[in-house]
């Protein structure tokens, strides 16, 4: 922690567009947004656990939880430990002021003893503050290679929630959904051409539909497969 | 100087995610013409000093009528705030120690929402009196106007709470002991066991229970990973003697998870001195560890031998009917009704530890608040689905091979062979009835998997393993480690 210039490069400002508003609930998700969300009438247990490959959408809930606690005037704290890892777990140390604290790539510091010491010490003190602990990984916690068992057995302790990444059905609908909010009608062929070719994910997906909607008044065309592929390739020409 | 102005204005400047996560934690103390803040550790502390530091002394400036403000930042917690940002103008220094020092008597787990460094008044205690303050969520004794103790002792854990069985009834009895002698024969009371299995909740019932005898009893449970964060401290800012002083003055000191000392000299140095100043002061003394005594490796001899001067007392992980009760009281705990058939389904599957059932547990209740139904079999099994399928996607016949082979130093190709010596047939035929524990594949099936033998290789392989576990201490005791092992 001495080394403060490198700190200072961590990303860990929240990304605003990660809402809950801006995330699509695949039918299998449902649950578990209801309950990050608040909306199924429960509130945050003490400490809760999200897992799923890439592309669920981890990552985009403990943010939109964080802005929901934001909205709410409450102090939270976000940290991806993915971009935290290579510095010391000292950054850990006296989270437990913040009513609640999310960390996410959980998997990155599984099997780093030091790491798993200041988690360890960190989620007892969360607990004895009454404040609340929100993880995101890539796996379970039986499938975490966590060697402090202490600390593997409190990661069982919460309620986990897997998240499932959307299947292409569900994208297509998704996608034509936003469109008609937009006052759009995507067809079959451009649906197919946009799923085939651009990034998959949600996020990525939405996007593309933004910049599709400008593109298309801007040239006052309609969007179809041949302004799509258009965009797309200006977009990888710069 | 007006720091609740510079709030305001940051308030106003800043997104809110910005300024709850970098602002808000901090606190303040102000004084005539310095400015020192807070920041829970070095990385907010360096954020906010890159970030924010220049517009607060400018704001401070404004306010000051353009008169320069010292500003100090540093790592810890002032002492005397309920809410860092609300507050702030608290004319008064108090070293990092105090805070490190203060733990919470009487605990209300998930009571607060909003930041709360210390629930302690905002007025000094004055030196050389002691007294108590008390409210309806936090209990706190001053010793000597200066050492505060306040221990983290968690209401929820009491005796009556907690679910007796086979594998803690010896622990349970020895703490219900402690609890009504406390001091006497039993000191130190040394509580050992796997994770998850009860040791800190028997450690709490008997706090509690000194607490509700004694109301002014000066009971402090801390992990031991704070009693060495705090020596540190101590020994930083040249403190040593107020730490010893104030944890030579409980009526009792309960640490959890001791083995956490382990290769730490000095914090070793510093309890062994504490311990026997309790001892002799007819103080109780309370220790957890996931091993006995005599095994935690990095431990001082002197230490070791010390803690078995009193009572040690194994909890083993709880048997079936065990696990169902557990989760029926936590389901009344949390005045939800669990069927006896649906705790039995739940207590079947997950035999690992306490916490597993517990999580498991909750997202019942999640599920069953989601889809608007109560609680039987069918929903348990709905709301558990990802979770056993992770868990039979895990605990397959190859996997417990592995283990058990691992576990006894045999080769691999030996659980498959026909050799018949003991020393590899026992290993054999205790993973054959790993296997039929914990999996749902049938006799034949596993004998197949054990290089083609028959299932009644496989039944007497169990019938073998059932009976040993029952005359041999040693036999029972793999078996548990290892089916501890496969079911985590």
């Amino acid at each position: 922690m001495s080394n403060a210039p490198r700190q200072m490069a961590l990303q860990v400002s929240l990304d605003d567009s990660a809402t809950f508003a801006n995330f699509f609930v695949a039918q299998a998700n449902r649950q578990s947004v209801a309950y990050l969300s608040g909306s199924a009438g429960t509130e945050l247990e003490f400490f809760t656990y999200l897992w799923g490959g890439v592309g669920a959408g981890t990552s985009h809930l403990l943010q939109a939880v964080c802005h929901d606690a934001d909205a709410r005037g409450q102090a939270c704290f976000y940290l991806p430990l993915a971009q935290a890892a290579d510095y010391s777990p000292d950054v850990l140390e006296g989270l437990e002021c913040f009513p609640l604290v999310c960390l996410d790539d959980l998997e990155v510091i599984a099997g780093q003893d030091a790491w798993e010491g200041a988690l360890f010490t960190l989620f007892n003190r969360l607990r004895e503050s009454g404040s609340r602990l929100l993880v995101a990984a890539h796996c379970s916690p039986r499938e975490l290679p966590v060697q402090l068992p202490d600390l593997l057995s409190r990661l069982q302790s919460g309620v986990v929630f897997s998240l499932q990444v959307p299947g292409d059905e569900e994208k297509r609908e998704a996608l034509q959904l936003r469109a008609r909010q937009r006052g759009i009608e995507l067809s079959d062929e451009v649906l197919s051409y946009v799923l085939q070719r651009n990034e998959r994910s949600m996020r990525g997906l939405f996007s593309l539909l933004e910049r599709l909607d400008q593109f298309s008044l801007q040239t006052q065309r309609r969007i179809t497969v041949p302004l799509v592929r258009e965009l797309m390739e200006q977009a990888s020409a710069d | 100087m007006n720091w609740q102005n510079c709030i305001s204005c940051l308030k106003n400047e800043l997104p809110s995610q910005q300024f709850n996560t970098w602002i808000r934690p901090l606190q303040a103390e102000v004084s005539s013409n310095e400015l020192r803040l807070y920041a829970p550790n070095r990385f907010v502390l360096d954020w906010v000093k890159e970030k924010f530091l220049s517009r607060i002394q400018e704001l401070l400036r404004e306010n000051a009528s353009g008169r320069p403000v010292n500003i100090v930042m540093d790592i810890g917690a002032q002492r005397t705030s309920s809410s860092p940002v609300a507050r702030g103008a608290v004319p008064e220094t108090v070293s990092r120690l105090e805070n490190t020092l203060v733990h919470n008597t009487l605990h209300e787990p998930g009571a607060s929402a909003e930041p709360r460094p210390e629930p302690v008044s905002a007025e000094p205690a004055s030196r050389g009196t002691s007294l108590i303050r008390r409210s309806p969520r936090n209990m706190e004794v001053i010793i000597d106007g200066k050492l505060r103790h306040k221990g983290s002792l968690n209401p929820e854990n009491t005796f009556d709470n907690f679910i007796e069985g086979k594998s803690n009834q010896l622990a349970r009895a020895a703490a219900i002991q402690v609890a009504e002698n406390p001091g006497g024969a039993y000191n130190p009371l040394f509580i050992y066991g796997g994770v998850g299995l009860g040791k800190t909740h028997l450690m709490h019932a008997i706090g509690n229970y000194l607490v509700s005898r004694k109301p002014d009893a000066k009971v402090v449970y801390l992990h031991s990973e704070t009693f060495v964060a705090t020596m540190v401290t101590a020994l930083q800012l040249n403190a040593i003697n107020e730490f010893k002083r104030y944890y030579r003055s409980v009526d009792a000191l309960l640490i959890d998870d001791i083995q956490f000392f382990a290769g730490k000299e000095r914090s070793q140095e510093e309890f062994f001195h504490t311990f026997n100043a309790l001892l002799e002061g007819g103080q109780q003394i309370i220790l957890t560890s996931d091993r006995y005594h005599k095994e935690i490796n990095g431990l001082e001899e002197r230490l070791k031998s010390r803690f078995g001067w009193g009572l040690s007392v194994g909890v083993e992980p709880p048997e079936l009917e065990t696990r169902a009760a557990i989760l029926i009281n936590k389901a009344e705990q949390s005045n939800v009704e669990l069927p006896g058939d649906a705790a039995m389904f739940i207590a079947q599957r997950l035999r690992s530890h306490v916490r597993e059932l517990e999580g498991a547990l909750k997202k019942v209740i999640v599920h069953a608040n989601f889809v608007g139904r109560p609680i039987d079999l069918e929903l348990v099994k709905e709301a558990l689905k990802d979770l056993f399928a992770l868990h039979d996607k895990m605990v397959t016949i190859d996997n417990i091979q592995r283990s058990v082979a691992e576990y006894y130093k045999i080769k691999m190709s030996d659980m498959l062979s026909k050799r018949r010596n003991r020393s590899v047939a026992r290993p054999r035929q205790m993973a054959m009835s790993l296997s039929k524990e914990l999996t749902n594949h049938s006799l034949p099936e596993i004998g197949d998997a054990f290089g083609g033998r028959d299932h009644t290789t496989v039944l007497h392989a169990c019938k073998q393993v059932k009976n040993l576990r029952s005359t041999s201490m040693d036999i029972s005791e793999d078996y548990n480690n290892l089916l501890r092992a496969l079911a985590t």
